[in-house]
């Protein structure tokens, strides 16, 4: 079918626009987050490039700066007031170490489990994979209550651990599927041939079938990182003083007015991370999310 | 028995390597077990102990003050019965999970068309199109609750200068439209989802049959309907099943959007189960509504695994 240039000129256009519309809230959070407070919250008219870009928003949500300190510096009333609740460095260290502790052990767990339902035959294989699946769609709402009552007692409660595991909990059947997917890939006669060359499992898994589906690996790294680190309610439910970024975030809108800039300024600096590791994964994307059953 | 000895004085180092062989030996065997156990372990003690313990709170009365439980499975599965909020839940839980599939299937299905080019500059479309997939969900309720802020929100203002709303009725504190508010940031972060599938089916055609249908004269809408979407059907329905599923428990767009406000205009069943939670403290009821939510869901999706045959 071929098309003429006037519907191709026509299909590039609409493509662009269609795309651009998506990415507008993205560059309107990100010039928001470079705005001062003026510029945000003008009544009269929407600003759009018409501002003096400030770094303020990431002074004080990443370098601990005080909005009154700020203020003295710059000359200008920013705002009197403690501003150390908006200091977010805690915050994001936890963030990463919840995300990778609760990858590493999602990918140990998840890739030998995968391996074994790829490779064995045994009785209730299909059951336990269907097992497995269900557990994805379990929401996170109907074992959140004992899981806090559960973690309350055994001193789990608002901890770090706490949420690699229950992390750990949500990623599972996502690194069980996509990774046995991936070793379904690997022709089976390649482990037989080891075998017969006198190979444990052990050490087929080890040495012959992991190398190569090392990015297969990756990418289900990748997605459990991103899915821990954009995760919101369980974290919401099992934490006081320690918060992820997503639940940090939603504590600065209060019911007297919430402060744009910082918050703004902080999720700018949570998405960021999400999108340089998705681009990495680009190719893999379609098989995590239709968790392994859809190949591109 | 000299290895052993040995093992034994270096210690730390020693162990992990008898272990290591000891794990090997087991490791050699066929049985599955040592390589499922730790994924049933995890899933065991934090899933499904999790799920029966709720079951058994929803089961029990509960004394506030004593912290006592009494076995009394009428008291909150009854209770449901007459608490209107959550029939209003349920409702606004099958409204959002229905017209939000809807409209991202159909936007998904055409921008996949759209972008389904060879050409220059589609791959960096198609790319910067998965972007909004990564965002927090709690951020991308944010972003939204900036631009519909009714005095400054970018969006309201654009509206209102259209003349297509008035600022009157700010959207996200109407209760007629504060939905449609919630819907928008759902719609934008979860189209590209179907957009990627879409075009993962769509790469997967064959080609045969659209040229067939094209030397028989078919235009390409007739040819998107009659070859294409038949040919898609398996894939829309698993991505409908798993999106759906997703759609069903929605929380972090309304908690940090509306609350499920204003008063209960937007109050889905996990939302409702959370307000029971953090506001009112009472845990048994808000363990019945998540069972209540949980079984919904089991009931809706295994219809529709049935009726449309979906296969992992």
């Amino acid at each position: 079918m071929k098309q003429s240039l006037a519907l191709r000129l026509l299909r590039d256009v609409t493509a662009v626009l269609v795309v651009g519309i998506f990415m507008f809230p993205l560059l309107w959070w990100g010039l928001t987050s470079f705005k001062p407070t003026s510029a945000i919250f003008n009544k009269d008219e929407v600003v759009f490039f018409d501002f003096e870009p400030t770094l303020v928003n990431y002074q004080v949500v990443l370098m601990g700066k005080s909005r009154a300190e700020l203020a003295i510096q710059s000359g200008s009333t920013f705002g009197v007031g403690g501003a150390s609740s908006y200091d977010s460095r805690q915050t994001i260290i936890d963030s990463i170490v919840v995300a990778i502790g609760s990858t590493i052990l999602t990918v140990f767990a998840g890739v030998s489990a995968a391996y074994a339902l790829s490779r064995m035959r045994f009785r209730g294989r299909q059951a336990y994979l269907n097992w497995i699946l269900s557990q994805r769609f379990v929401p996170p709402i109907a074992i959140i209550v004992p899981v806090v009552f559960m973690f309350h007692y055994m001193g789990l409660r608002d901890t770090l651990l706490g949420l690699i595991f229950i992390h750990t909990l949500i990623n599972v059947p996502l690194a069980v599927l996509l990774m046995k997917s991936f070793f379904d890939d690997v022709p089976v006669e390649i482990d037989e041939a080891a075998m017969l060359d006198g190979a444990t499992r052990f050490q087929i898994f080890r040495k012959v079938v992991l190398p190569m589906v090392t990015g297969g690996v990756a990418a289900t790294a990748v997605l459990c990182f991103v899915f821990s680190w954009t995760e919101f309610l369980l974290s919401l439910f099992l934490t006081n003083s320690i918060r992820t970024l997503p639940v940090k975030i939603s504590t600065f809108v209060t019911s007297t007015g919430s402060e744009w800039g910082f918050i703004s300024a902080l999720g700018t600096s949570a998405i960021v991370p999400s999108f340089i590791f998705i681009l990495l994964v680009q190719k893999q994307l379609v098989r995590g999310l239709t968790l392994g059953s859809l190949k591109e | 028995m000299a290895e052993r000895a040995q093992i034994a004085m270096t210690g730390a180092a020693g162990a992990r390597r008898s272990s290591r062989v000891s794990l090997r030996h087991m490791l050699s065997s066929e049985h599955p077990l040592p390589w499922l156990f730790p994924v049933t372990a995890v899933l065991i003690a934090f899933g499904v102990y999790p799920l029966l313990y709720a079951l058994w709170l929803s089961l029990h009365k509960r004394n506030p003050v004593t912290r006592l439980s009494v076995f009394d499975p009428d008291w909150n599965w009854l209770k449901i019965f007459g608490d209107e909020r959550v029939w209003g839940a349920i409702g606004h839980t099958y409204l959002y999970t229905s017209v939000a599939i809807v409209i991202e299937l159909m936007l998904g299905l055409a921008i996949a068309a759209l972008l389904d080019s060879d050409r220059k500059g589609y791959g960096v479309l198609r790319a910067l199109m998965t972007l909004p997939l990564v965002v927090p969900p709690a951020v991308t309720g944010m972003m939204f609750l900036l631009m519909l802020d009714g005095s400054f929100g970018v969006l309201s203002r654009t509206l209102y200068a259209l003349g297509l709303w008035s600022p009157a009725y700010p959207i996200l504190a109407t209760a007629n439209s504060a939905m449609f508010g919630i819907l928008l940031a759902d719609v934008w972060q979860w189209t590209p989802f179907m957009v990627l599938i879409m075009m993962a089916g769509l790469r997967a055609l064959p080609k045969e049959p659209f040229e067939a249908a094209a030397i028989d004269g078919a235009n390409a809408v007739q040819a998107f309907f009659k070859l294409t979407l038949p040919m898609l059907s398996r894939i829309i329905a698993l991505a409908v099943l798993i999106r759906g599923v997703d759609l069903f428990r929605v929380y972090d767009y309304i908690k940090v959007m509306t609350e499920g406000g204003p008063g209960t205009a937007t109050e889905t069943l996990t939302a409702y189960a959370g307000t029971i939670y953090f506001k009112n403290a009472d845990f048994p009821y808000a363990s019945t509504i998540a069972l209540l939510t949980l079984i919904l869901l089991m009931v809706t999706s295994t219809i529709f695994i049935k009726i449309f045959k979906v296969k992992f």
